[in-house]
């Protein structure tokens, strides 16, 4: 039975109410769109079925695998080595290679045309050199695999380096002795044992391919996310668009069922071994050629995916500093970085206080509804807008139609949606984090605390909070990352009086003034950067 | 006068098999008892729910007469004034000795917390943080820290499972001065019955989630028909030096 109704006036109590309350407001997006289903399709969904439907699938598709296998070339190779071999500034390489996420890949897609197109930089430095080359085609989809894959890789390098990293030595040795080679090693045990970091580093790269529209539409690839743009902006079609949307998010959670059949019931887990025995991960050194080789393999995703994008974005920002430094530029950055500092509080608060009430509730399988709030990173940021804007019209038509009040104006413009569909679309990031840290923590300390008369959030306040605060921490920044980054969402759903860096970055490029776009990107990259530091020295504090 | 008054109790997960099935049992006031069983014989379970860490599908429990949860009624754990040392004793990592001791208090806190510093001999670490102690030590300030709250019963989980057998017959016995000299009414529950012969009062055997026997522990050796007794007895045979020294100490 999904609820045991005997012990129903016992049990119940305010934190099952509250979580069910929270979870279906956060989730009224993903209601609304799935209604809206039920209202039959819009006027241009025959156009688009027959013209367009099959480029969006198969564009959607063949970025999906193209990016899915390079980022994962990319990244296993390089957290492997970062890993297990010692060099010279290792650790500054091993944040390098971190250094992509500061860079969002749209900005990265401009850079790359800057270097590479006609009259670039690439080719210009050749051609003072006497040598004569070809441009090289960048706005294709290979050019746009290139670029994702280049930009997305460190979520498949973060998690595989992690586990690397816990193999103890005596897993080596013991395969050694059993007379196994050193490829055997890696791709046989490895590569399986470290699969479930290396399949949830490739789902995050397949919902960041999915969520891209910047990229995509520079380059001119139709996806399914630029046609849900098109389709709702040029084509003024908002049931199609939702249509649209609906068949990404059926294409999301399939891809969902493949990683969860890929992982599979087998255990990756490795025991912890005595705790008298040294359980460190000892590091060869390299020498010689293979130091060549292996150097080489870290050096290409960091030259690609951030050192040269960064220059050509240096060279563009220094040609238009004096027109484009300016007053307004520095409160782009201060709305960017407000935007993204209040909404990773909420974020985190929210994030929190659902772990909390899973935790608090009596009837644990109402708990799938904190499950339910958190499907937002698994839902590109333009259907979450679309399905803001689906909800917002049928709200302004109830009061219209009703009560004869005009609300419009309210949602349209308003900061407070655009911030709410933020934190749906990114509570999942502080959601998983905190949770993995909050099941880390021993259950008995709590447990202690009630016994001692705590009640349940002084408790929270004196002994989980102390403890879990960097963990919290992480999570904010993390969150702050993404909202600073995103930009589909905040097109749809920006008030006209607000922008962001990554917004006006983004509309300077559209508008082939991509050259100005360097600025505001410079900032946005900066300011990114900074927080992906801090991180890492949080971690690497944590660590020691 | 009844400290513990426990009545049809029962517990599953998932709806599955009964952990706790239909316990019944009481235990006198002043008392040490001993709930003795193997590993999954769902002692754990049920000093949860004695605690109120779990909550029953059914039966009733009393602690001092007075009704602690029932079919329609469960009290808050924050309210049954309970104490409870688990087995790895849950210091509070970030407090200090003197911190974790006098974290349930509300007043007296210094007056309070010296005293018990003094009775389990930790008058010098009051400034230590739990991972700078022994084993032993650790266990001790958990119990100080349980004791605190003047509580109607002490629970004790697994108390000497992780310590070695040298330290285990000190720590045994100093744990039983401890809860004589305060007189509290203590419950804990140990797999190892020589746990229980040396210091407890009376003994309830569980198995399968059942309470298969109570007795003294004068009585334990009585009339024996439970072959899983039987069996524990040949076991205990050949510890007989350190049984006759446990029974003698009693």
């Amino acid at each position: 039975m999904f609820l045991n109704l005997k012990h129903f006036k016992r049990d119940f109590n305010k934190w099952t109410l509250l979580i069910v309350a929270i979870s279906l407001f956060l989730a009224i997006p993903v209601f609304s769109i799935l209604i809206s289903l039920f209202r039959g399709s819009g006027e241009m969904w025959e156009h688009i079925t027959s013209y367009f439907l099959f480029d969006y699938i198969k564009n959607s598709t063949v970025l999906i695998i193209g990016t899915g296998l390079l980022t994962f070339i990319i990244g296993t190779s390089a957290a492997w080595i970062v890993s297990r071999y010692s060099f010279r500034f290792r650790k500054i390489i091993e944040w390098l290679l971190f250094m992509p996420l500061a860079i969002p890949s749209y900005i990265v897609a401009y850079s790359y045309v800057g270097l590479f197109g006609n009259g670039g930089t690439f080719i210009n430095i050749f051609s003072n050199l006497g040598i004569t080359i070809d441009r090289i085609e960048m706005m294709n989809i290979y050019g746009l695999i290139w670029v994702l894959s280049f930009s997305l890789y460190p979520y498949v390098y973060a998690g595989t380096r992690t586990i690397f990293q816990s193999f103890p030595s005596q897993l080596k040795h013991t395969a050694y002795l059993l007379g196994v080679s050193k490829r055997k090693y890696f791709f046989s045990i490895a590569l399986p044992l470290a699969s479930p970091a290396i399949i949830g580093g490739l789902f995050l790269v397949f919902m960041e391919v999915l969520n891209d529209y910047g990229a995509a539409k520079y380059y001119g690839i139709s996806t399914f996310t630029t046609g849900i743009f098109r389709t709702w902006t040029a084509l003024e079609d908002l049931q199609s668009s939702i249509y649209l949307s609906a068949i990404l998010v059926i294409l999301v959670f399939l891809l969902v069922l493949i990683v969860k059949w890929l992982k599979g019931r087998r255990s990756y887990s490795l025991k912890k071994t005595n705790t008298n025995q040294k359980n460190k991960n000892y590091r060869s050194e390299l020498k010689g050629l293979k130091k060549i080789t292996y150097l080489s393999i870290v050096f290409v995703p960091i030259i690609f995916g951030f050192i040269l994008p960064l220059i050509q974005l240096l060279i563009w920002g220094i040609q238009t500093f004096d027109s484009m430094f300016n007053s307004d530029l520095i409160s782009l950055a201060y709305q960017s970085l407000m935007l993204g500092l209040s909404t990773a509080m909420i974020v985190v608060f929210l994030a929190l206080l659902l772990i909390y009430l899973s935790k608090w509730n009596y009837f644990k399988p109402l708990n799938v509804f904190s499950k339910v709030a958190t499907l937002g990173y698994v839902i590109p940021g333009a259907i979450i807008g679309v399905g803001i804007i689906r909800t917002s019209k049928s709200l302004t038509d109830l009061f219209s139609f009703h009560y004869d009040i005009e609300i419009g104006h309210l949602i349209y413009n308003s900061l407070l949606v655009l911030i709410y569909a933020y934190v749906f679309r990114f509570i999942a990031v502080a959601f998983n984090s905190i949770e993995g840290n909050t099941l880390k923590l021993n259950e008995n300390l709590s447990e202690s605390s009630y016994l001692l008369g705590y009640g349940k959030i002084k408790t929270f306040f004196k002994i989980d909070f102390p403890l879990l605060k960097n963990a919290l921490l992480s999570s904010f920044i993390l969150v702050l990352i993404d909202v600073m980054k995103e930009l589909p969402l905040t097109l749809i759903l920006k008030p006209y009086d607000i922008s962001t860096l990554a917004v006006r970055a983004y509309e300077y490029a559209e508008d082939e003034r991509v050259g100005e776009a360097a600025l505001p990107a410079l900032f946005l990259i900066f300011l990114i950067g900074s927080m992906i530091s801090i991180l890492n020295y949080r971690l690497r504090v944590n660590k020691d | 006068m009844k400290i513990l008054e426990i009545e049809n109790l029962s517990k599953s997960f998932d709806s599955k098999f009964e952990v706790v099935s239909g316990c019944t049992f009481n235990i006198e006031s002043g008392n040490i008892c001993a709930i003795v069983g193997e590993s999954g014989s769902g002692k754990t379970t049920l000093f949860r729910l004695i605690a109120g860490l779990e909550r029953p599908d059914r039966g009733t429990i009393k602690i001092n007469g007075t009704l602690m949860s029932s079919d329609k009624f469960i009290k808050d754990v924050k309210d049954r004034n309970v104490g409870l040392v688990f087995q790895d004793f849950s210091l509070f990592p970030h407090l200090t000795v003197k911190e974790n001791i006098e974290f349930g208090l509300k007043k007296n806190k210094n007056e309070k917390v010296e005293k018990l510093l003094e009775t389990i001999k930790m008058e010098n670490f009051p400034n230590r943080y739990p991972h700078e102690l022994s084993g032993g030590q650790q266990q001790r300030v958990s119990l100080a820290r349980s004791l605190a709250l003047d509580p109607e019963l002490l629970l004790l989980d697994e108390p000497f499972s992780s310590l070695d057998t040298q330290l285990k017959s000190k720590i045994r016995q100093e744990i039983r001065d401890i809860i004589k000299k305060i007189g509290i009414s203590s419950v804990f529950i140990t797999h190892d019955i020589l746990d229980a012969l040396e210091i407890a009062d009376e003994i309830i055997f569980m198995d399968n989630g059942k309470i298969i026997r109570q007795c003294l522990i004068e009585d334990v050796f009585k009339e024996i028909k439970d072959e899983k007794i039987q069996n524990n007895m040949v076991e205990l045979k050949r510890n007989a030096e350190l049984i006759l020294n446990a029974l003698k100490n009693k």
